[in-house]
């Protein structure tokens, strides 16, 4: 009885019975994901962008969406890791690092900073944690545009290295294209299998009440840590291959309102979700982009968009219940 | 394993909730600890658990010092609990508030988890067994899937102390298990309760419901103002004429404290109605 039951909620009747529909879907989209690169150079790079949010989307949702700490000081690490690419692959000092070397370095800043901004907010929680946040993603960009005989300062960083992976040169849009596709992926099923894994269970409990997670015996102070950390490294990563895409970093791509992009990315396409961060990115790239033509109402219409967008679905636009393999499953079963 | 307290004094500022209160709990049995409101049994509670440490004085359980753990390793230790106002993880399944508990001593293994799929599957599998039949055991299996926040009130109830079993707790500490459940629910409520009796497991149960407590209880204990009134099989407590004046009072006052009750219960009871979608 238990087994239908669960038929039925996710939506298929008889599991042998293939999704035709749901199949072709699947096909059309890696079709499409293919297809990219023969876009004209202007699509692929909005496409590249919309990439990077999903990154950034995916590592602050393990923050905000598992356990359940607002953080608005998120865009500090994905200026730690453009900085780390900038000052390894660079003029400035003379270093000229490829890119794997310069991900794993950022990779372990990352993660460290994530760390030191976990110690000092662990007893904060809510409102007072996005202050904090907030206040230390300020200070890392005042502190990068003051610091100049390292990071030249509002000048920033300009001529950087061509990214080389594997011996092949990054050069277009579209090889960046397939590398931030493939780290979404790579990135994007890790986080899910962590988030179903008893670590994400952890993280869930605590977000829903902390004090009966401790009274199960879960150490908060380490779950929180983790997830700074991690959310921190995919941030301080995303960093590394936008700089190297950019080949120019400056304190001004690191404001505020990078970070609060990166929070209605979660928030707009459904919290605690990937399928929802995914949605969230599309949208909040793509539509900004639509509706340059209407050049200095763009930011109105964009803006009340969203406020309707929130009134109508305050969960976000994709449901809780449709997860990455409930979607799977119901595109591939019928 | 017995548990001790020593001496144990708990001050808020100028307000002394316990003070040297020594009391001692053998296993096997089930302990009912009442007294009237601000006595101090919810905060005997919450020092036993580890919530907040005492102000004075040690709370050992066999040769482990509980006072000086950690709130979490203090669950380690053996000892589980329950809310006053149900704590439930809300939006996790029933299933998922059981299984969370195996974090603990899971965590090892997390990253072999995320990296091999078929680790996972077979953690996964063995986890749900356990948590189904504790679901099973406690008559609450049909809401596996439900979350938290959904089940009935009385379910939620149970759904809280079954969390608590999961690690076969040495010490279970049930805080008013019976508030806001109606007389139906509450005698199913004991006959559970009463099957959950272990010669290895202390039961505390704090409750205001007289009837539950001395139809329960093996023996119980009488706090006053943070201290020990008497101590006592539930015949000597009711026969007791020193509860009687502090606590039961005349037949007049025993009515009132029953309405007092019945009211705490409707106000239980509201969380009953919660909507999950508030936090």
């Amino acid at each position: 009885m238990f087994a239908e039951d669960k038929l039925k909620a996710t939506g298929m009747m008889s599991p042998r019975t293939l999704n035709f529909v749901g199949l072709a879907i699947i096909a059309v989209a890696v079709l499409l994901l293919c297809a990219v690169p023969m876009l004209p150079n202007y699509y692929i790079r909005v496409i590249n962008l919309v990439l990077v949010y999903v990154l950034l989307g995916t590592g602050l949702n393990i923050v905000v969406g598992y356990a359940g700490l607002f953080d608005l000081g998120y865009v500090a690490f994905y200026a730690i890791g453009a900085y780390c690419y900038a000052l390894l692959a660079g003029p400035q000092f003379g270093l000229h690092f490829p890119l794997l070397p310069v991900i794993a370095i950022a990779a372990v800043l990352g993660a460290l900073a994530g760390i030191l901004l976990g110690i000092p907010v662990l007893r904060l929680r809510g409102d007072y944690l996005a202050i904090v946040t907030l206040g230390f993603g300020e200070i890392i960009r005042i502190f990068l545009n003051n610091l100049d005989h390292v990071t030249n300062g509002p000048k920033g960083l300009t001529n950087l290295d061509r990214a080389t992976l594997f011996g092949m040169q990054l050069r277009t849009p579209s090889d960046f294209y397939w590398l931030l596709l493939a780290m979404a992926i790579l990135i994007g099923v890790f986080v899910f299998r962590v988030e179903r894994s008893i670590l994400g269970k952890a993280w869930l409990a605590l977000r829903e009440d902390q004090q009966a997670a401790v009274g199960i015996g879960i150490d908060k102070t380490r779950l929180k840590l983790v997830a700074f950390a991690m959310s921190a490294t995919i941030g301080s990563i995303t960093g590394v291959v936008f700089a190297a895409f950019q080949r120019f970093v400056s304190p001004e791509s690191f404001t505020l309102q990078e970070s609060i992009l990166v929070v209605l990315v979660i928030v707009i396409g459904g919290i605690g979700n990937i399928v929802g961060v995914i949605v969230g990115a599309a949208v909040l790239i793509v539509v900004p982009e639509l509706l340059r033509e209407y050049a200095q109402y763009r930011m109105l219409i964009f803006g009340g968009a969203l406020v309707i967008v929130i009134l109508m679905r305050p969960g976000g636009i994709v449901p809780a219940r449709w997860s990455p393999d409930a979607v799977l499953r119901r595109l591939v079963w019928r | 394993m017995t548990l001790e307290l020593k001496h144990v004094t708990k001050r808020f500022q100028a307000l002394t909730a316990i003070s040297e209160l020594s009391l001692k709990f053998e296993p096997g049995l089930i302990y009912g600890v009442i007294g009237p409101n601000g006595a101090g049994k919810s905060t005997l509670v919450n020092l036993v658990s580890g919530t907040f440490p005492p102000t004075e004085g040690q709370i050992a359980l066999g040769r482990t010092d509980i006072h000086r753990l950690a709130p979490n390793k203090v669950s380690l230790a053996g000892i589980a609990r329950t809310y006053q106002n149900v704590r439930l993880f809300d939006r996790l399944s029933a299933r998922d508030n059981l299984e969370v508990c195996f974090y603990p001593t899971d965590k090892a293994g997390v990253w072999k988890e995320v990296l091999l799929p078929s680790y996972k599957r077979w953690k996964d599998s063995e986890r749900r067994g356990h948590c189904d039949r504790m679901l099973q055991v406690c008559g609450i299996e049909e809401y596996a899937e439900t979350p938290a926040s959904l089940l009935p009130y009385g379910r939620q109830r149970i759904l809280e102390i079954a969390r608590a079993l999961m690690r076969d707790p040495r010490v279970l500490l049930l805080d008013e298990p019976a508030a806001g459940l109606n007389h139906h629910e509450t005698s199913d409520l004991r006959d559970r309760l009463k099957s959950l009796k272990h010669p290895d497991r202390i039961m505390i149960v704090i409750e205001h419901d007289m009837e539950m407590v001395m139809s329960l209880c093996d023996r119980i204990f009488v706090l006053n103002f943070g201290k020990l009134l008497f101590e006592g099989t539930p015949a000597e407590v009711q026969a007791s004429e020193l509860v009687k004046d502090a606590y039961l009072g005349t037949d007049d006052e025993l009515d009132a404290i029953r309405a007092a009750a019945k009211d705490r219960k409707a106000r239980g009871g509201l969380r009953a109605h919660a909507d999950p979608r508030r936090h």
